[in-house]
């Protein structure tokens, strides 16, 4: 069973008597001890859609899916206090900027000690806080930072953004979760401080089975470690698919050229030549092509892609474009 | 002929105050030489901490050398003097759009650098603009808008032009191309490179991402504690890199897995 089934979710936004379709139609299904990479640029919708899964988007978001399921529960006919429970238990979010997460005015050890579950502790008050104290020892320890008593004492500042992160990703282990989402849990860190916390992330996959979402906007990155990967331009789906899929067999043209946008080692590419990219920039949210958004941008338009494309499926592969590559290989 | 830069003997000291009446002095920057040619790219890689961002500092001239010089064709660089700097050595930022001033329109942004560094009238100045944001892929009507109606592609390639609208010699990047989405970082790479070729620029590039660093740099210089522990052509030494740091970034960015 999928342990998250969200089909055809539309995140709407209203603002100035407007209404903004943020997220358009997107399907997501997540197996249990898999880890998905969303994969879009800056204001494609996967952040909200990740907000939109803890339920944490505010009134003026209006979310509709025609199947949004945890475990087979569907989310949107629950009542919220329900939902925030199973949402609590189960699923936890690491971010960017891991610092600023952080409450400055305290220490680590008190910080991850609040996350803690309380009803897990007995006895009398005083064996309560060491038991508690030994708990958040061990978070520590699992997330690899073995100086555990030094660490608890300091406070985010005095550590590095790598070690926040870590820091992050204990709290979030706390409740022991089903699903991590990380949302760019390496974005502004250094190149070898990003592969030891995504070792870390495999890590806690393999070891304790736990599913990991992991949002990027660097396709070529994360792709090391995903197993599946969903792609998604200005809020709408693009193509989904195995990692090796999407790589080798890109059908959607936006996909294509986001792979052929990255210099790598591996295509011979004569050195400082110019590199193919797709003309223009991303539309706004204000300003959205009609049918599919790509369209200006697309090498294949044409006339047809006025009305947005359906998805379609080959062995798993899942793509949404009128003229995809999908005949030439 | 002399190399566009040449530095010799480069090095940077901070003192800090260790107790009440000594104070320390902690060295930031070894001394370091290189020189670099016009359309050369020299990409600077290390950890946080290593002095890269120092580098680039001297030779902005944002900061004061402890030792060494700095020479621009055969002629030394004052530091202090930033009228004569200004022109030749020009930087960019990571967060482009942070250093836009909000309250003026880009006219008003890239009049500035002219208005100070140059004699022009307000005529040639307006063509200047006019041909500096033709350069970098954007129409004259953008003259009169203000940053936060581009978005952050365009913000970037306006920092560019006002970077470039001097005419320098040397543009230093400071990890500008990390923060931009993967297809923008594309279009950018192929807008510096072909402003290198028309404009004979020469490039420092400070970056972690190896991919780019490969394929943009001829040069590369890996810096560890403020030391220069290697120095090559690009090619060499990401091929065979010696060095336990560099070793460890190549690995870290390449075939991790690939299942």
């Amino acid at each position: 069973m999928n342990l998250l089934d969200i089909k055809n979710l539309s995140i709407e936004l209203t603002s100035h008597g407007e209404n903004i379709l943020a997220v358009d139609r997107v399907s997501l299904a997540l197996k249990d001890g898999e880890i998905r990479g969303l994969v879009g640029e800056s204001g494609s919708g996967k952040s909200i859609l990740a907000q939109a899964i803890i339920g944490v988007l505010d009134d003026k978001w209006h979310v509709t899916a025609d199947r949004f399921h945890w475990q087979g529960v569907d989310l949107l006919r629950l009542p919220l206090e329900e939902r925030k429970q199973i949402i609590t238990k189960d699923v936890a979010m690491i971010f960017q900027e891991p610092m600023s997460c952080l409450d400055p005015t305290n220490s680590i050890g008190e910080q991850i000690e609040e996350a803690l579950d309380g009803s897990k502790f007995s006895g009398y008050f005083w064996q309560k806080a060491q038991q508690r104290k030994e708990a958040a020892a061990k978070l520590l320890h699992k997330v690899g930072i073995k100086q555990h008593d030094t660490c608890a004492k300091s406070y985010p500042h005095q550590l590095t953004n790598a070690l926040c992160q870590r820091v992050m990703i204990a709290i979030a282990l706390a409740k022991q979760p089903k699903l991590l989402i990380a949302d760019e849990p390496t974005a502004s860190m250094e190149a070898t401080n990003q592969a030891q916390i995504f070792k870390l992330l495999e890590s806690l996959n393999k070891l304790k089975n736990m599913s990991i979402l992991l949002i990027s906007h660097e396709l070529e990155k994360i792709s090391h470690w995903t197993d599946y990967l969903t792609v998604m331009y200005s809020g709408q789906f693009v193509e989904a698919g195995t990692t090796e899929q999407i790589f080798n067999t890109p059908f959607h043209p936006y996909t294509k050229a986001l792979i052929a946008s990255t210099p790598r080692a591996s295509t011979n590419l004569i050195k400082k030549s110019l590199l193919h990219t797709l003309p223009g920039s991303i539309p706004s949210l204000q300003h959205l092509p009609i049918g599919c958004r790509l369209g200006p941008r697309c090498p294949n338009a044409q006339k047809k892609c006025v009305i947005a494309p359906q998805v379609e499926s080959f062995q798993g592969h899942q793509v949404s474009c009128h003229f995809s590559h999908r005949k030439e290989y | 002929m002399a190399s566009l830069i040449e530095v010799k003997d480069l090095s940077k000291k901070y003192k800090i105050k260790s107790n009440w009446f000594q104070k320390k002095a902690v060295t930031v920057l070894h001394p370091i030489s290189f020189k670099l040619e016009a359309k050369e790219t020299l990409a600077v890689i290390g950890e946080i901490g290593s002095g890269k961002s120092t580098l680039a500092k001297l030779l902005v001239g944002a900061a004061r050398p402890t030792t060494g010089e700095i020479s621009l064709n055969g002629q030394h660089l004052q530091t202090g003097n930033f009228k004569q700097r200004c022109q030749h050595v020009r930087m960019i930022f990571q967060n482009a759009a942070d250093t836009l001033n909000p309250s003026l329109t880009i006219r008003q942004q890239l009049e500035e650098p002219l208005l100070l560094n140059t004699r022009l009238d307000e005529e040639q100045r307006n063509n200047m603009i006019r041909a500096t944001l033709q350069k970098v892929g954007l129409l004259a009507d953008h003259l009169h808008f203000y940053p936060h109606m581009f978005s952050g592609g365009q913000k970037q390639r306006i920092s560019l032009a006002r970077a470039i609208i001097l005419q320098p010699q040397l543009v230093i990047f400071d990890e500008a191309l990390a923060s931009l989405d993967l297809s923008l970082r594309a279009q950018m790479i192929n807008l510096l490179l072909k402003l290198q070729e028309q404009m004979g620029l020469a490039y420092l590039l400070i970056s972690h991402d190896i991919d780019v660093v490969e394929h943009f740099s001829d040069k590369i210089m890996v810096l560890r504690e403020g030391k220069v522990v290697e120095y090559g052509n690009t090619r060499d030494v990401l091929a065979n890199p010696k060095d336990r740091y560099t070793r460890r970034l190549v690995l870290s960015q390449r075939k991790t897995k690939r299942k």
